[in-house]
This record gives structure tokens, C-alpha cells and sequence, in this order.
């Protein structure tokens, strides 16, 4: 359990806020590259770490991220025209470029040149792995671009989606971390869902019931590993990555692609739950990328034309209570995604964690709020670069192996937790 | 190192701590006989270090359903023979494991 102002520390993320900072330490998604397809399409807005911006892409295909409201009046810039390098404000015409520089003000005379004077809070927007990610700290300390895998492989070995998730962002990153709610949770589609069925690791999962949880503290963040009894003596581990923030990493199954997540503060009581799954060697299948767009495995279908979950609080998640009572499924909701969501938004926009129980089960979740606690205190103290930001933190891999009993994980398994390019991942 | 319990948990819980590296017999014998009203049962042991007692220990708390947590400190310091040789000894008898790094604080709840 934390202090109501550890609490504070560790939801709140807006301007000003040390977990706001230390967010703006790193690289973090701010949409999908689909969200603006080709120069001047329309613009989007993007509320991120309670900034409300508006996100565009100009005639020449460059990328901006400037405050959503015209210096002028505050109108939205969503309503504006995207034309000609520049989006310009539908009231009274201003234009800015991609940098957030005025370049033109048609309702001031001719030859005024007030408009080199205006110019919007910006911040740099880069394309890489499908994703369109920013940097919102200061320009001085804007780090090298992310290098986390599933962004670093040819497009055609990666699917990535998004969705709006309705709870602060902390409660739901800790669901990435929590290994021992899989067996409960999630333990039918185990044997039903296409991108998780039919692998040598479900035996051992279903079979033992009451994993043994170690973790230990990595360069950018934790392992996670999960224990279980297989054949000989034998443990079959599956070890989650975190790195710091809010980037998770599941454990793969057989020859299924890899998947995890970021967790994105929108403001305070929303988040945006990216998922996505990628295979290091491999172009995904057809059918994989089919039951990914149908929202199986970690993904989720929509509410047309939004990012918000088909499923969603308005209808109680579509819960199924006669799958519930007949065992198909253990919480009445369907699929992996809808399922975390619906328990965690439960707990309200922010759960109060000066109520809860933890127990020795939730040790990855306490060490982990001790990891960012303390990586705010020395941001606060002496501005030391978060574990995180280095970009071999980020070049890692989840895996689940089979090792003889008295090997410490993260030793044995030490090469299967690097992403090196091109190499097959360490799969049960 | 430090260890502490950052605030009193809603529901009351025993929880009793030991460290392995420095505990006499008695010690070790005064901790199975306190078992008996524990909730939780904390072992704490430097990487490396001859943690033989856990067994003790953890069969008397396996004996009354009590939850066992080892935490392995210094490891950033062994090597990972060292490591895995008190992993050995305190995995069957531990439901929980954390290897902490480099950490001055490590808080159990």
C-alpha cells in the first residue's frame, strides 16, 4: 500500500508534476502512423500527460505536435485547414508550420511582421515501427529515437493497436506486471484464443496452477519471472519484462509472435493502453494479423471509427454471466484486453491504494512503484536520467524456458533476455 | 540496506523477519516456534551466503500454511554461482523471491 501522497506521486502526470517529468524524460507513443496516412490529411487531436495538442502532417509530409488552440482567440486547431506546409486556423486564418511558428496572419495588415513573434508551444514528432512518438521535455535532453524491438522490425513483422483505457495509467500498467491474475483471469482463452492456443508452455501453465514468482531488479527496470513444475525436475519460467515507465513484455508462446504494451497517460484518469505483438524472425501470417484486426489475443475491437473499446463501461463490457457460470469464461468478459480493462477500470479513474491488501504475489507491483519512486526523487534531487531512457534498457526481450532447478533465471537465460536483431526469441 | 513496512497494511497481519546471515540457532528456533500465529514469514539472506536454515523454517510454515518470502540482498555483488547456490536452498521453501539491486530501501508492503 502507498501514502495518499505516494499515491499522488505516482498518478499524477500533467505539467509541472515529478511523475510528469520523469514521463518527459522519454520517447513515448503519441499515435499510430495510420492516424495521419498522407500530407494534409486531416488533423488529429492528441491529448497526452494533460496537454491538449493537435497533431498534423504537412504538404511536404512533415510531422508536427503543437498546442491544440490558436495563439489568437483559443479556437481549436482541429478545426483548422491543413494546407499549403502549415494548418491555419479557421476563425481568422493565423497559420503555423510544423514547428509551431506563425507564418501567416491575413487579418493583420499587409506588411506586418507580428507573426514572427507568435509561435505555439511544440514538440518534436518522429516516425518509427508504424508508431508516431514525442518527446515532450526539454530540447536539451530529448534522447536518441526508441529502440525497443517491436518498433525496430520490417512492418510486416509487427501489428501495433491502441485503445482509450478509462482508469489512470499506473492501475493499468500494474495489470502488465501482475503475473499471478493469468490463471484466474484469463484461463479459458489460454485454450481458446488463436494467438495463444496450442503451445507446450499452456500444458505447464494449466497444469500448475500456484506459480512461484521471483523478481528481479534489470538495468532499465524489473524481470519478472513465473515458475512452474515441468517434466525431469525442470522449471518452466516465463519471465515479463518491465522497462521504465510503463513498457511490459509477455512472456512468448511456441511459435506465436511476441506481444506487450506501453501505458500512456492521457490525463490523470485516462490512459492509452497500446498493444502490440511482433515476431524478431518472421513476417506475421495472414491469419495472424486477421485475428489481431478482430480483436483476439491483446487486441480489441472498436466502436467504429474511434479507439474505443466495443466493450466498454456504458455496457457493462458486454458481459456474458451464462459463459461466467458455465465456465467458458472466468470473468463473464470476453477476450484478454477487455478483460484487464473492465477489472481495472473498476477500481475507479484512481484507485486508492492507501485501502489495498497486497501480498507477496504483488512484489513485482511493490517493486516497482519503489523503482519509479525513487527514479522521481533522483530526477527531483540531481536530474539523473531515468532507467529507461538508455536504449539498450530498451533492446530486451520477454521469454519463457525450461532450466534445471538451481539456476537463478536472469543468469541462465541472461542472452534470451536481449533482443538481438534477426535471432529467434526463447520459447516454450 | 534498509527494509521497512511503509505503512500499516488495512488488515492486520504478522509478519515476522529474519536474517539468515547473521540468525543464531536460537534465534532460528524462536522464529518456527512464532510460525504459529504468523501470517507472513520474511527471510532475508546476502547472495551467496549459506542459507541452510530456510529449510528449517520453511517446513515448519509449510506445516501451518504460513506464506513464506526470501528476499536474496547483495546480489549486484556475487556471482551468479554464488546466486544460484542460495536460490537453491531457499527456492523449495520460499513462495516468493525478490532479488533486489542496488537498493538502500526495499519495502515488503
Amino acid at each position: 500500500m502507498l501514502s495518499h501522497e505516494q499515491n499522488d506521486r505516482l498518478t499524477q502526470t500533467g505539467p509541472g508534476t515529478p511523475l510528469g517529468r520523469l514521463f518527459r524524460s522519454y520517447w513515448i507513443p503519441a499515435l499510430l502512423s495510420e492516424e495521419l496516412p498522407e500530407p494534409d490529411c486531416p488533423p488529429v487531436r492528441v491529448t497526452l500527460l494533460s496537454e491538449r495538442m493537435i497533431a498534423f502532417r504537412d504538404s511536404d509530409g512533415r510531422l508536427g505536435l503543437l498546442d491544440e488552440f490558436c495563439a489568437h482567440r483559443g479556437v481549436s486547431l482541429w478545426f483548422g485547414r491543413n494546407e499549403d506546409c502549415g494548418l491555419r486556423c479557421s476563425y481568422h486564418g493565423w497559420k503555423y508550420d510544423v514547428t509551431g511558428q506563425c507564418v501567416d496572419m491575413p487579418n493583420e495588415p499587409e506588411h506586418s511582421a507580428f507573426a514572427k513573434k507568435v509561435r505555439l508551444k511544440s514538440y518534436p514528432l518522429a516516425e518509427r515501427g508504424g508508431v508516431l512518438w514525442t518527446y515532450m521535455g526539454p530540447p536539451a535532453n530529448e534522447p536518441p529515437l526508441p529502440e525497443y524491438e517491436f518498433a525496430t522490425v520490417p512492418a510486416s513483422h509487427s501489428f501495433i493497436s491502441k485503445r482509450v483505457q478509462e482508469c489512470n495509467w499506473l492501475q493499468a500498467m500494474e495489470g502488465g506486471i501482475d503475473s499471478s491474475h493469468v490463471s484466474f483471469l484469463h484461463r479459458s482463452e489460454l485454450k481458446t484464443d488463436p494467438l495463444f492456443k496450442g503451445t507446450r508452455g499452456n500444458r505447464y501453465n494449466l497444469s500448475d496452477t500456484r506459480p512461484v514468482f521471483e523478481v528481479v531488479e534489470s538495468p532499465g527496470g524489473l524481470y519478472i519471472g513465473a515458475r512452474r513444475n515441468a517434466e525431469h525436475g525442470h522449471y518452466y519460467w516465463r519471465i515479463t519484462q518491465w522497462v521504465m515507465p510503463s513498457y511490459t513484455m509477455i512472456p512468448p508462446r511456441g511459435g506465436h509472435p511476441i506481444h506487450g504494451h506501453f501505458w500512456i497517460p492521457i490525463d490523470d484518469e485516462n490512459c492509452w493502453t497500446w498493444s502490440f505483438d511482433y515476431h524478431p524472425t518472421r513476417a506475421l501470417t495472414d491469419g495472424e494479423v486477421a485475428a489481431m484486426r478482430d480483436g483476439k489475443g491483446i487486441h480489441v475491437r472498436y466502436v467504429p471509427g474511434t479507439y474505443r473499446p466495443l466493450a466498454n463501461k456504458d455496457n457493462d463490457y458486454l458481459m456474458d454471466r451464462v459463459a461466467q457460470r458455465e465456465g467458458r469464461s472466468y470473468s463473464g468478459i470476453e477476450g484478454f484486453a477487455m478483460q484487464d480493462a473492465s477489472l481495472q477500470e473498476s477500481m475507479g479513474p484512481i484507485v486508492d491504494r492507501t485501502k489495498e491488501t497486497l501480498v507477496s504475489t504483488d512484489s513485482g507491483i511493490i517493486m516497482a512503484r519503489q523503482r519509479l519512486l525513487r527514479a522521481v526523487r533522483a530526477l527531483e534531487e540531481s536530474g539523473t536520467t531515468p532507467p529507461g531512457v538508455d536504449r539498450v534498457h530498451q533492446r530486451v526481450r520477454s521469454a519463457s524456458v525450461l532450466l534445471p532447478p538451481d539456476q537463478s533465471y536472469h543468469d541462465a537465460a541472461r542472452e534470451a533476455l536481449i533482443a538481438y536483431p534477426g535471432v529467434e526469441p526463447a520459447t516454450v | 540496506m534498509q527494509f521497512r513496512i511503509e505503512a500499516q497494511p488495512p488488515t492486520e497481519r504478522v509478519v515476522r523477519t529474519i536474517n539468515l546471515d547473521t540468525a543464531s540457532e536460537r534465534e532460528v528456533a524462536e522464529l518456527v516456534t512464532n510460525t504459529a500465529d504468523a501470517d507472513l514469514v520474511v527471510m532475508i539472506v546476502s547472495a551467496g551466503t549459506d542459507a541452510h536454515a530456510a529449510a528449517v523454517i520453511g517446513e515448519a510454515c509449510s506445516a501451518r500454511r504460513v506464506m513464506t518470502h526470501t528476499a536474496i540482498v547483495r546480489a549486484e555483488h556475487a556471482t551468479g554461482e554464488a546466486l544460484s547456490r542460495t536460490l537453491a536452498q531457499v527456492r523449495p521453501w520460499s513462495l516468493m523471491i525478490v532479488v533486489p539491486m542496488k537498493t538502500t530501501t526495499w519495502t515488503i508492503f
